[in-house]
């Protein structure tokens, strides 16, 4: 059968945000595909050089708007360490506990978009309004539902007290009923999966080789997790149950994630109850001193890599900032051969795509 | 979970399995860093990823200094329970590097970007097509200076 060639994107109802794919087809069969991305590319990169510190957290909070605070913590840190300064326990914590509810919101997110591209409308409906219920909690706390501006170089802006940690532990118990409930879901719904079970199986060897990180990478059987592996604080006083499965699958990728959704949301209540007292912010210098440092975190999707130079100025002599989601697009061409054309919804969600974050 | 990698263990694995004799690099503050020379990559790239278990590229860093600007530097940034890195330091006129997509295929959106950002060649690999830039691109490497651009 001949080779037919399909542009989806760059504007497409599949993608939330600008990708172009150029997928190959024979017949009901996808034989391959290529990506081109570059736009949302904003030069984030080359902006940071010409900001200083402080503004671009400003900067830096724009790259995603899922999992925006990440990045500000993840630079934060990188310009702490340069600066030789520990932040106060309270402001870990706090920093802790908005990049947990953001990756709970973020995997909600993620499993709405996969239920909606298989037909499962009402799990759809349900995520996203449990999702809300997250962002209520970003919103209470910090003033923001998608750029929250937690972050100072120092510490954090604000501080929780006691009647917003009692808010959000009443919202928890709630949300943690209602994943069991979508646990119960994937695992049985037979529509589930049969669209999910077998699909696009991705072995140890491919995550290895093109450097896949993350949810996708844990699915697969790789046990890595920038939390408990690369012991930023306060994860290094925390346990970390770190999800895997040996599946490889898309059904694999989905349990791993939903898992992940009910270990923040444990996460969440241990933070608040073991939040230390103190202050939120120490003093930091505007000037950082000439240095060098790779800082990595772990984003909803994965491994966030950031390198930060000083040339002991006010700004930035380089900042490179790798993002999970530019390295599982890597694999997207493989992961999309030899499957069904009905099946590209299912690989393409399963990525959990964020091109902002991939084009920077 | 990954064991962490030990530097020593890491440049006795390069020296016996490679030839090479690696330099500590030891300006980078969280990860080990080890100075390489162009034509040592391929070959050290391949004993990294025979040698351990579990390990990925985080990412291809690439800069350029104020104080040296006939020079560019290229990070290989690895993570293999810790993380570690192979630092290049490449002329600015002629900024060329052995491609690494056929032992990492996972290296090809790092090369291409690092191709279009800073005008590196990576030679043994197919063109290197925009991957962020838009195609009617004709200013040059963003991050490369005037100066440097023009010779």
């Amino acid at each position: 059968m001949d080779k037919i060639s399909i542009p989806i994107g760059p504007q497409h109802p599949l993608l939330k945000e600008p990708l172009s794919m150029m997928v190959d087809i024979s017949g009901e069969k996808v034989l391959g595909g290529s990506l081109r991305l570059g736009y949302v590319h904003r030069g984030i990169e080359r902006l940071a050089q010409q900001r200083t510190y402080v503004q671009n957290i400003h900067l830096i909070e724009r790259i995603c708007g899922i999992c925006s605070h990440v990045h500000t913590t993840t630079y934060c840190y990188a310009v702490e360490a340069l600066l030789g300064i520990e932040i106060p326990p309270r402001a870990q914590y706090i920093r802790a506990l908005m990049c947990e509810l953001e990756r709970i919101h973020s995997h909600l997110l993620w499993l709405g978009i996969l239920a909606k591209h298989i037909g499962l409308d009402t799990i759809f409906m349900h995520t996203w309004h449990d999702r809300e219920m997250v962002l209520d909690i970003m919103e209470e706390v910090s003033g923001g539902r998608i750029s929250h501006a937690a972050n100072q170089i120092g510490g954090v802006r604000f501080d929780l007290d006691e009647e917003k940690g009692e808010m959000i532990r009443k919202i928890l118990i709630k949300l943690h009923s209602q994943v069991e409930g979508l646990l119960d879901v994937i695992e049985s719904e037979p529509a589930a999966i049969a669209r999910t079970k077998g699909v696009a199986p991705i072995s140890p060897d491919l995550i290895k080789a093109y450097g896949v990180v993350g949810p996708i990478a844990r699915a697969s059987g790789v046990d890595v997790d920038m939390r408990r592996d690369a012991s930023l604080p306060p994860y290094d006083q925390l346990e970390v149950k770190v999800i895997t499965h040996s599946d490889g699958d898309a059904w694999a990728r989905t349990f791993v994630r939903v898992e992940e959704t009910r270990v923040s949301l444990n996460l969440c209540e241990t933070i608040i109850r073991e939040m230390p007292r103190g202050d939120v912010v120490v003093h930091a210098p505007r000037r950082v001193p000439e240095g060098e440092v790779i800082i990595r975190s772990e984003a909803p999707r994965g491994e966030l890599f950031y390198y930060l130079r000083s040339d002991g100025s006010d700004k930035p002599a380089r900042l490179k900032v790798r993002t999970p989601t530019l390295a599982a697009l890597s694999l997207l061409p493989v992961q999309l051969s030899e499957i069904n054309v009905a099946d590209i919804p299912v690989v393409l969600a399963g990525v959990d795509l964020c091109i902002a974050c991939a084009d920077r | 979970m990954v064991t962490p990698i030990k530097l020593e263990d890491l440049c006795a694995e390069i020296k016996t399995n490679a030839g090479c004799q690696c330099e500590v690099y030891d300006g980078v503050h969280g990860d080990h860093t080890l100075s390489i020379t162009p034509d040592q990559l391929k070959p050290v790239i391949d004993v990294i990823f025979k040698t351990f278990d579990y390990c990925h590229l985080s990412a291809i860093t690439v800069q350029q200094r104020k104080n040296q600007p006939d020079e560019i530097e290229v990070f290989y940034n690895f993570w293999s329970g810790s993380g570690f890195s192979l630092l290049l330091r490449l002329p600015m006129k002629s900024a060329k590097l052995p491609s690494i997509i056929s032992t990492i295929p996972g290296a090809d959106f790092y090369e291409r970007e690092a191709a279009e950002m800073f005008g590196i060649e990576f030679t043994g690999r197919d063109e290197t097509p925009p991957l962020l830039l838009p195609d009617e691109w004709d200013q040059g490497p963003p991050f490369i200076g005037e100066k440097e651009k023009n010779g």
